[in-house]
């Protein structure tokens, strides 16, 4: 009795296993990771995305993992180096991309991309997913610069007009807290929120090229500039332009936006999916919504028309250990389609595909697009343009200006001695 | 028949219903440990090339202030998690191995806490602490202490206390429980006796309860030792560390470096000191209440 149970349970356990490996031969499944979470706008045209891709394709079925923003990051460094990765992944192109493209974990995409499939892509957001004239990811979701979203009954009600320069920014921080409303909503303790504030600056006093020259070693990360962004950040800290324990409050739990919903807040520093999020959560705001560009600095040689931010937001790739490869790119051609463009506009993206623009009529949609079209320059997010190494020190750093917690000087010295041990110098 | 023979060797088959569980405990135990020792001598970004670097990491891990603001914290979670949890357990424990009216009831309440998944918890906090729409500073606001209110996880010099609060919260339970098995393990009659002897409920606690749960009491705080010692889940849910590593422990500063900066040879080097550490501690402890545990 008692063996044979025992032998009934062995006779269980491996009846289970063969189980799971003979049912899944016909069918193939793609795993997909993204940031795609239900709360993210862009969620409905990929899972549409998916519909369609599945219905052609019924032997296909695509596996949509989502992972929450600041999470997946990790989880996806964690799965490249455990040789774990999924067959399609989503990265922010750039450095993020580049350093899995030169451990060999990504598959080309360039044969694929030569025969036709370029002419669907805005050429500028191609950039970031290609690495020695080699394509590795496609540009999908967003144009998104940041922007600064503001409340235009709170101005209108206090009759404060929009800032132009610097000084007229910290005229109107001044007046906002005077009347109880913090200016900027923030949440920080993400690090690359209050980033933000810091690229726009150091872009307005240095102009374009101060990044890459530090980054080129022809500057330094404690140049003046650096330390000046530094400075205006904490002038700013100080006279009450971020809410109380800004590095305390989590965007993910958007803690920054419900300031701007409830009257709080009366500006928001963020990507242009701001737009989206906020049309997702709390459509109502919607008509008191506007944005503008960082201003000016009167004495910096920055074009105001410059733009912080990313030509195509997420980039999707393959990976080079994936069996099915060509079904892979073929999804990835849905998700770069027209259709798929059209609903991203609907969800009120950018996205950067070719000949969008004739179809947005979206007033404040249609003004982020112009926006995009006038900037002379768009700087990518210094978390994703500098070398992971570097853009954790800035991203630590810069926290640390928010609090006080280190003088501008510390910080950009932090920074160069990073950069001299990196570069090696 | 041999098989059978086998199979009716208590031994055999105790054995093999122990390798499943052996099987996983060496590969995501007992080998990491070795391995992550050897990692923690090269520089190494989890995907390319290892860089053998010798003792240089455990150079730098001597010199880094943030890994020993990281171990102070720890240890002050530890000290905050004994004189916190074990009272309040204890009191608890009493309180439900008591004729209560509505006991099961109470006893459901405390233990949903332990309930709960950390992360749950964390995020439920993370909306109390809120500075402007949080019910901790909702509620100071209403009854007029206003000038109390804090930004609770953003202020680095209370973020770490602010992060440790949901700790005590969800694991006091686990210990009430303990506890109270332990309790309704001590004999009737010692509390009969106590009656006949004129003892109150204080003595009765002090002089029969207390001195009967001496063992259970050590060995629930070895287990607090060392899960404050290698704690994560909450602290890293509700601040990741900060702000500015205010609230760094070194379960947190070890994931930060291997995963978001992708410096596996260092975060290796964390966790072997990590290791290093709780285990001194808990022998130490655990040798210096030897003799109790006899008793």
């Amino acid at each position: 009795m008692k063996k044979s149970a025992i032998i009934l349970i062995l006779a269980l356990l491996v009846s289970t296993c063969l189980v799971g490996s003979v049912s899944a031969q016909d069918q193939i499944t793609l795993t997909l990771w993204d940031i795609r979470t239900a709360s993210d706008q862009v969620t409905p045209a990929l899972k549409y995305a998916i519909e369609r891709f599945e219905s052609d394709y019924p032997q296909v079925k695509i596996d949509h993992v989502p992972t929450q923003n600041d999470n997946y990051k990790t989880k996806l460094r964690t799965a490249m180096s455990a040789d774990n990765a999924p067959d399609i992944f989503m990265t922010w192109g750039s450095t993020g991309l580049k350093r899995y493209v030169e451990a060999n974990k990504v598959y080309d995409l360039t044969s694929a991309i030569e025969s036709g499939w370029r002419d669907n892509f805005m050429p500028a957001a191609m950039d970031l997913g290609t690495f020695s004239d080699h394509v590795y990811g496609v540009p999908v979701t967003n144009v998104a610069p940041a922007y600064i979203w503001y409340r235009t009954d709170l101005f209108e009600k206090y009759g404060i007009s929009l800032p132009k320069t610097y000084a007229d920014l910290k005229e109107v921080v001044a007046e906002f807290v005077e009347n109880g409303i913090t200016p900027f909503a923030l949440a920080n303790k993400n690090k690359w929120t209050g980033s933000m504030y810091y690229m726009y600056l150091v872009d307005r006093i240095g102009g374009s090229d101060a990044l890459q020259k530090a980054i080129n070693r022809t500057g330094a990360f404690n140049d003046q500039v650096f330390v000046e962004a530094g400075e205006k950040i904490q002038e700013l800290v100080k006279m009450g332009a971020f809410p109380d324990g800004v590095n305390g409050l989590d965007e993910d739990a958007a803690q920054s936006r419900m300031l701007l919903y409830t009257d709080r807040a009366a500006m928001y520093l963020m990507g242009s999916w701001a737009y989206g999020t906020i049309k997702n959560e709390n459509a109502d705001i919607l008509t008191k919504i506007d944005f503008m560009n960082f201003p000016a600095v009167e004495s910096g040689q920055g074009d105001p028309s410059n733009l912080v931010g990313t030509p195509g937001d997420n980039y999707y790739s393959i990976s080079a250990k994936s069996e099915h490869k060509e079904m892979a790119v073929e999804f990835l051609k849905y998700l770069t389609d027209e259709k798929m463009g059209e609903s991203l506009i609907a969800v009120g993206n950018i996205p950067p595909f070719q000949g969008v623009g004739n179809k947005i009529d979206d007033p404040i949609m249609k003004k982020n697009y112009q926006t995009v079209q006038a900037a002379h320059y768009i700087q990518l997010w210094y978390d994703q343009s500098l070398p992971l190494e570097l853009s954790q020190v800035h991203l630590n750093t810069t926290q640390a200006l928010f609090s006080l917690e280190i003088t501008p000087q510390a910080a950009a010295d932090k920074m160069e001695a990073a950069a001299q041990e990196y570069y090696g110098n | 028949m041999k098989t059978n023979n086998l199979l009716s060797n208590k031994y055999f088959v105790a054995a093999l219903f122990l390798v499943p569980a052996l099987f996983f405990a060496l590969v995501y135990l007992i080998i990491p440990i070795p391995l992550s020792a050897y990692y923690s001598l090269f520089k190494w970004d989890g995907i390319g090339a290892m860089k053998f670097l010798g003792i240089d990491n455990w150079a730098q891990l001597f010199s880094d202030t943030v890994f020993w603001k990281s171990v102070i914290n720890n240890f002050k979670l530890v000290a905050i998690s004994l004189i916190i949890q074990i009272p309040i357990a204890l009191f608890l424990a009493v309180l439900l191995t008591r004729q209560i009216k509505g006991i099961n009831f109470f006893k459901t309440i405390f233990f949903i806490p332990m309930l709960l998944s950390s992360i749950a918890v964390a995020f439920l906090w993370r909306y109390m602490y809120d500075p402007t729409f949080g019910l901790i500073n909702g509620i100071l606001n209403l009854v007029g202490l206003g000038h109390l209110t804090q930004s609770w996880l953003g202020d680095s010099s209370i973020a770490f206390y602010a992060a440790a609060a949901p700790i005590q919260w969800r694991f006091i339970p686990l210990y009430m429980i303990i506890f109270m098995a332990a309790i309704s393990g001590i004999p009737e009659q010692l509390y009969e006796a106590a009656e006949i002897d004129g003892a109150n409920n204080w003595q009765i606690f002090f002089f029969v309860t207390l001195p009967m749960l001496r063992g259970t009491v050590i060995n629930a705080s070895v287990l607090i030792i060392v899960g404050s010692l290698k704690y994560f889940a909450m602290i890293y849910a509700l601040t990741g560390g900060g702000p500015n590593h205010a609230s760094e422990l070194m379960a947190t500063y070890l994931y930060t470096k291997s995963f978001t900066e992708m410096n596996m040879g260092y975060g290796s080097t964390v966790s072997v000191a990590l290791f290093l550490i709780a285990l001194i501690v808990s022998v130490l402890f655990l040798r210096f209440n030897k003799k109790d545990i006899r008793n």
